[in-house]
């Protein structure tokens, strides 16, 4: 897979270096990078329709399409970014028009050089890029207004795509500058530099709701999907995975039966060298129900691999050897020595904490579509890596990556499934093998058990305190399958402190708290036994998901121990010395909020019900929106959880769009939740047990608890709001569920048993 | 060659008696509003009206539509104006929106008996449609939006009838 994955991202991808060009071309005003391709090209021949090339262009009636290089799986990042080139450039709400950009490296990110959504990280990346693109727009079209008008440039005032001058009452809409063809402007990197943006309180955009631009053709069915996508002359595919999630060989297809079904074109028996999927098989059909039928229709003989025998069990006792082995793993965080400082301990702790196999599950399952033009690889698919996952494509293809064109569409949800590019290569194979476009739909069956899971998980968490209940020492071993590694690519790797290699930071971020312990040592080891059978992938949060339910548990479950109220020891643990001034008194007041707005401490409660605080500093330490959640629960004798309300309070910074912020909280806070108490996975004999949302069960409607969302926007820059609240909500329940009746769980999802007996114990 | 009437007008369908009405609207007949989430009746994303009810048209065969009024998202509103519509368009509901189609189609099955139903009702009714990015709470409020808009039209309506 890595020798794909290294060429994937050219030398044009630097874009500090290269100039910023606003230019007039046929079909109106282009504005973007020079040296890549698509703007020259665009500028030079002015052809009457050009593919969009560039971030944005204004159209001779003036609006303003602004081309998304983010996948847009239901944040409205396209939303987002045209609000902040609309900012600065001085556009009309009404004006603008978002459209997904293709794999081309010019649409890579500005920050990153590769084309990727996740992390929570494009709004924080893309901000100063998007708004220093938006202000060279308003000043090439003020300069244009300015020759036009006979006035000074500088007495233009630019809002609501209008240019006007006030002493002469002269005006000219961004439409007529456009017309005018004048508007035309280099700026070298440094004077792009050198742009003075808004201060925030010149802001007429960022910071208010307006509606995102996706959302009307999200109720009325026109907004296209890649399940949606319709090409001339195509046909369709239907995967037939194996009873094993990973390792499987095709020993034999008797496509006998399928034969019969009508419409049955080919059972195209995958050869993947990517090594992405194993043992899958194609039933390619004229039509998708059709397809549907021949799969079952197929006679499929497997050798099950090297994992046929393994379970969750076996995953979960492998961890705990690993974990138990002095020399394994590498360390992520190496402060003082937990070791020595827990020889002279007043007290000390230990615990383990577990969470099971998650399944993405996004609502639209996993499908691509295939199309072979000439030397060109078309790709039509919502994802999220367009980088890596045209090169997997090519992988599949045989080609090189340059010859892989990916069509972005909407995706029918992300939460980091579609990082992952196993959808292209059955599409790619079986559109090679007929010679027709393919599209290929996955069951739900097939998207359940072939997730890119979230691994199982096994920590263990020791802590010492001293005699006045200080926690001076805290050791944190965290075994996991590791889902980045598995992408070939080492830059997203992060070099170990101890120096044994790199290790992938994407399963113990946010181990790295922001709290004060003088002593504190975190190991990342892999499960080698679950990275091979459960191949593991970025769960809305990742490492946080599960770094924090064990340190947001264990730091309850100290102060328990030292009779001190769990809220307030996390108060003086963020006491902002050294490394972690800056965060924790940020985490802090979060906190204080939440506690504030929950009533935590003053509301009287009845028996078996509870609060419990917990708070996090996701994604990663760089990256972080301080977040922090009090959960109320109610518990009912049977161990029943019911959770009342979850009050989260957010620390974002800067907020570009309010309420599209408290989407994404609510829905984040949900899928804690979600994951929390409702989702559990399992591995039996190799393969996924759950395949549909009959024994895979999301949270519905009717689980739905209060949801109090709190922003916090202090002017801080912007940070990531989609994936923060998802890793608060665990610990908070766990800790309330404690504070309800006593029962300490340790293992996610909580179930009623688990409650119960812990109750008992 | 099934003969379906789908959004008001008629057309001849190429496919087996038995093939899920889902896929013969999405694909053969290009109206891709309608979502396929789960094939099994568990998630909604599916959901159109026959006759006005609101059914899961992966577990709805062709043959069994023949003959039926098939309502689809395209055909709730000419204009995509429905009180519904606008109401998932004021309260910002839609995250990816995949479900959405499904949610709205549901919803209009309950709006169309029970113009102001409690909210455990909504629940109910609702239950049954998945949403992955937990725009729940949205929803509910949509609905009791779009009941109020069409309880007060209908209001008017009668006045102006009585005038
Ligand atoms: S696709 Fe029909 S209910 Fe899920
Ligand atoms: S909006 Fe994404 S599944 Fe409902």
């Amino acid at each position: 897979m890595n020798e794909h994955v290294k060429n994937v991202t050219p030398e044009t991808t630097d874009l500090s270096r290269r100039s910023f060009l606003v230019g007039t071309a046929a079909t109106g005003l282009v504005l973007g990078y020079a040296g890549v391709p698509g703007i020259d090209h665009a500028l030079a021949a002015a052809p009457a329709h050009f593919e969009p090339s560039v971030w944005y262009s204004i159209a001779p009636d003036g609006l303003v399409t602004v081309t998304c290089g983010k996948a847009d799986m239901g944040q409205h990042v396209a939303s987002t970014m045209a609000q902040i080139v609309a900012e600065e450039l001085g556009a009309s709400w009404k004006d603008m028009r978002v459209q997904l950009a293709s794999n081309d490296p010019k649409f890579n990110d500005p920050v990153l050089g590769a084309q990727i959504t996740g992390g929570s990280w494009s709004t924080m990346m893309n901000f100063d890029a998007m708004s220093r693109a938006g202000a060279a727009g308003r000043m090439a079209l003020t300069e244009a207004a300015a020759a036009t008008m006979g006035v000074p440039a500088g007495e233009l005032v630019v809002g609501n795509s209008v240019i006007s001058h006030s002493k002469s009452k002269k005006s000219m809409s961004f439409a007529e500058v456009v017309k005018s063809g004048k508007a035309t402007k280099t700026f070298t990197p440094d004077e792009l530099k050198a742009i003075k943006l808004k201060s925030p309180e010149q802001y007429t955009m960022i910071g208010v709701s307006v509606p995102q631009l996706d959302i009307p053709s999200k109720t009325n069915g026109t907004a296209k999907y890649g399940i949606d996508v319709m090409l001339p002359g195509m046909v369709y595919g239907k995967v037939v995975t194996p009873p094993v999630r990973y390792g499987a060989t095709v020993k034999s297809v008797d496509d006998s039966a399928a034969k019969k079904v009508p419409g049955f074109i080919k059972a195209v028996t995958l050869d993947d060298k990517t090594g992405t999927t194993t043992g899958w098989v194609v039933a390619v059909a004229n039509t998708y129900a059709n397809a549907r039928k021949a799969a079952d229709a197929l006679k499929i003989e497997y050798d099950g691999g090297p994992n046929a025998k393994l379970s969750s069990e076996s995953l979960l006792t492998e961890a705990k050897r690993l974990q138990g082995l002095s020399d394994s793993g590498q360390f992520f965080v190496k402060d003082g020595d937990p070791n020595a400082a827990f020889g002279t301990a007043a007290k000390v702790l230990e615990a383990e904490y577990t969470t099971n196999i998650n399944i993405h599950a996004p609502m639209e399952p996993m499908n691509a579509t295939a199309e072979f033009k000439g030397d060109i690889l078309h790709i039509h698919t919502g994802n999220q890596f367009a980088t890596r996952s045209g090169a997997i494509a090519a992988g599949a293809a045989g080609i090189d990556p340059k010859y892989v064109v990916m069509h972005q569409m909407w995706l029918g949800g992300g939460f980091g499934r579609r990082l992952d590019a196993d959808m292209t290569v059955p599409a790619v194979q079986a559109a090679k093998s007929v010679g027709k476009p393919v599209k290929v739909i996955y069951s739900r069956e097939n998207d359940m058990t072939m997730d890119f899971s979230r691994p199982l998980t096994y920590q263990k968490v020791k802590a010492g305190m001293d005699g006045d209940g200080k926690l001076v020492a805290l050791s944190h071993d965290v075994v996991s399958a590791w889902p980045t590694q598995r992408w070939g690519i080492p830059d997203f790797l992060s070099p170990s402190v101890d120096k044994k290699g790199p290790l992938d930071a994407f399963t113990v971020n946010g181990a790295d708290f922001f709290y004060t312990v003088p002593n504190h040592y975190v190991r990342a080891i892999k499960n080698e036994m679950a990275h091979n059978a459960t191949p593991s992938g970025q769960l809305r949060s990742v490492a946080p998901g599960w770094t924090f339910w064990a340190i947001e548990s264990m730091i309850d479950e100290i102060a328990h121990a030292t009779g001190k109220d769990p809220a307030l020891f996390r108060v003086e643990l963020l006491d902002g010395k050294g490394k972690n001034d800056g965060g924790a008194q940020r985490l802090r007041n979060t906190l204080l909020a939440a506690m504030g707005l929950a009533g935590y401490g003053t509301l009287k409660l009845p028996k078996g019900e509870g609060m419990g605080v917990a708070c996090v500093s996701s994604q990663e330490r760089a990256t972080a929106s301080w977040t922090a959640c009090v959960a109320h629960v109610a518990v009912a004798p049977s161990g029943e959880v019911k959770v009342k309300k979850l009050t989260v309070a957010t620390d974002v910074g800067t907020q570009v769009n309010p309420d599209g912020i408290r989407a994404q909280v609510e829905g984040a806070a949900l899928w804690g939740m979600s994951l929390a108490l409702f989702e559990k996975a399992t591995l039996k004999d190799g393969g996924i047990e759950q395949t549909n949302f009959d024994s895979y069960t999301p949270l519905r409607m009717s689980q739905l608890p209060e949801v109090a969302v709190n922003v916090i926007a202090n002017g801080e820059k912007a940070t990531g709001v989609g994936e923060p609240a998802v890793t608060v909500v665990a610990p908070a329940i766990g800790n309330a569920v404690f504070n309800a009746v006593g029962a300490r769980v340790r293992g996610l999802p909580i179930t009623a048993e688990a409650v119960k007996a812990a109750m008992k114990a | 060659m099934p003969n379906l009437n789908i959004n008001g007008r008629n057309m001849s369908v190429e496919a087996a008696n038995d093939t899920p009405l889902l896929w013969v609207i999405r694909e053969q007949l290009q109206m891709t509003g309608t979502k396929f989430g789960c094939g099994a009746g568990l998630c909604g994303a599916c959901t159109v009206h026959l006759n006005g009810e609101a059914v899961r048209s992966c577990q709805t065969s062709v043959a069994d539509a023949v003959g039926k009024k098939i309502t689809t998202i395209e055909g709730l509103s000419a204009k995509g104006d429905h009180p519904l519509q606008k109401a998932w368009i004021a309260e910002q509901v839609p995250q990816c929106g995949y479900c959405q189609s499904g949610q709205i189609m549901q919803a209009a099955a309950l709006l169309s008996k029970n113009s102001n139903p409690t909210k455990d009702e909504v629940v109910a009714h609702m239950d049954g449609n998945l949403c992955r990015c937990m725009t729940y709470s949205r929803i509910q409020k949509a609905i009791m939006r779009a009941a109020t808009e069409m309880r007060t039209a209908s209001a008017t309506g009668n006045e102006r009838r009585a005038t």
